[in-house]
């Protein structure tokens, strides 16, 4: 009996691990959103864990978005956080975060924390499906590696950042009503149709929020 | 003899100078200030009011009403129309202690209606910054909140240039920090003003808003303001 225990919670213990460290790691799917005209592409190096995320796609503004995104369920509140560097060169705003949406569809209601090329970062969301786009764009200079957590706590959505490695910093929040289950993952859009751009994500992870004490 | 006519001369210029200044003082300083009107917004059951004082420069402004936030405000808004690009500035200050949310705002409105589209800088009573606006009428209010800092005096900073909108804060003395832009298409002409909410129908709040300026500013370069 004791042993019997033993192999199915060993076994337990690996599909949960297999989970984890599937094919796009943390993630279960990849798809292009909006059907962008050139493909995008995710892989996952489980030896660095790290991903590496080619998107194309117009941009992910107004009332509908193209970019590649790579993402899990999820329900309830939670925190996500990721390492976000841009590989190459492209345009100015091209764009690179994490994403919580309510769908795959191209005009779903989402909230991001995106890096843009040329260094920006900025908050952005939309409110209902097939509405506009809402942003909120931070001083920026130049360039950089960011790290990027976005928490998501009933219907706000808080965005935290920092630049030199350290804990990020609470900057700001929003709110956005969500149905559960959401979509939570990682998104790269090239901000130009004929293009492709690639970003790499590492220090990935999504903790959901510990249910209540004394609650199952 | 020279010296007396040089004296008249002088006393004229004087005089000239005076009148031109008092002038331009009175176009600029009517009974509002550099606004030009004052009301109530969506109809709160008490009344606000609006006081400025050329002497100091300072508007007193009362305001009630529930919030201004969702689907419709209730707010006391004092008020100009301008057309194009433009820097607000004022220093806030609460006179009145109130609920936390209680808000005074630098704001951009398309109408007086209660449920017109609008975007604010608003510094909470409890001293949250945000910046807040509704996009089309009578949709819901979308906000962005700055870590709050606690109650202090408010420098407060609001500039469009063209569909960029722009905020900086700072608080008790300290240098502006910009916080950070959006974009949105509100047009012209535009109603710019300062408000007060008590976040309660049943409370009065008053903001003492001092160095308030209105100003001209350039249309920003080619190609800001594109995503």
């Amino acid at each position: 009996m004791f042993t019997m225990r033993r192999i199915s919670m060993l076994f337990l213990l690996a599909a949960a691990a297999a989970a984890q460290t599937g094919k796009l790691g943390i993630f279960t799917n990849s798809a292009d959103v909006g059907a962008p005209a050139i493909k995008g592409s995710a892989e996952f190096d489980a030896a660095k864990a790290q991903y590496r995320i080619t998107g194309s796609g117009a941009n992910i503004w107004g009332t509908a978005d193209q970019f590649q995104y790579v993402w899990r369920e999820i329900a309830g509140n939670f925190t996500a956080t990721a390492t976000v560097q841009f590989v190459g060169q492209g345009a100015e705003h091209r764009k690179a975060g994490i994403m919580v949406r309510q769908s795959l569809d191209a005009d779903a209601t989402y909230a991001d924390i995106m890096i843009h090329g040329n260094g920006m970062p900025g908050l952005q969301w939309r409110n209902r499906k097939g509405d506009d786009t809402n942003t909120f764009d931070l001083p920026f200079d130049k360039p950089a590696t960011y790290q990027v957590k976005l928490v998501r706590t009933g219907v706000k959505i808080f965005m935290y950042l920092s630049k030199d490695g350290s804990e990020p910093k609470l900057i700001n929040n929003t709110e956005v009503s969500f149905q559960n289950p959401v979509l939570i993952g990682l998104a790269v859009c090239a901000h130009d149709a004929a293009a492709s751009e690639t970003a790499l994500f590492s220090n990935v992870s999504v903790e959901p929020q510990a249910p209540p004490a004394g609650k199952k | 003899m020279p010296a007396a006519n040089s004296d008249t001369i002088s006393g004229m210029r004087k005089l000239v100078l005076v009148w031109l200044l008092a002038s331009a003082a009175w176009g600029q300083m009517g009974k509002l200030g550099a606004f030009t009107n004052s009301e109530d917004i969506g109809a709160p059951p008490l009344k606000g009011a609006a006081e400025f004082d050329p002497a100091s420069g300072q508007y007193k402004i009362t305001g009630t009403g529930s919030d201004i936030w969702a689907k419709a405000d209730q707010f006391h808004y004092v008020w100009r129309e301008m057309t194009g690009d433009f820097a607000v500035t004022a220093t806030a200050k609460f006179l009145t202690e109130g609920i936390a949310h209680r808000k005074a705002v630098i704001m951009l409105r398309k109408t007086t209606d209660t449920d017109s589209p609008f975007l604010q800088l608003a510094i909470h009573g409890d001293g949250t910054p945000s910046m807040q606006f509704r996009n089309n009428k009578a949709d819901i209010t979308n906000t962005i909140d700055f870590p709050t800092e606690g109650p202090g005096i408010w420098k407060l900073k609001l500039q469009r240039q063209g569909t960029n909108i722009t905020v900086w804060i700072a608080k008790d003395g300290a240098p502006l920090r910009e916080l950070g832009e959006t974009i949105k298409q509100m047009g012209s002409p535009i109603l710019v003003g300062l408000g007060v909410s008590s976040h309660s129908q049943e409370a009065l709040n008053t903001v003492l808003f001092s160095d308030v300026s209105v100003e001209i500013v350039k249309p920003a370069s080619a190609g800001a303001g594109k995503k």
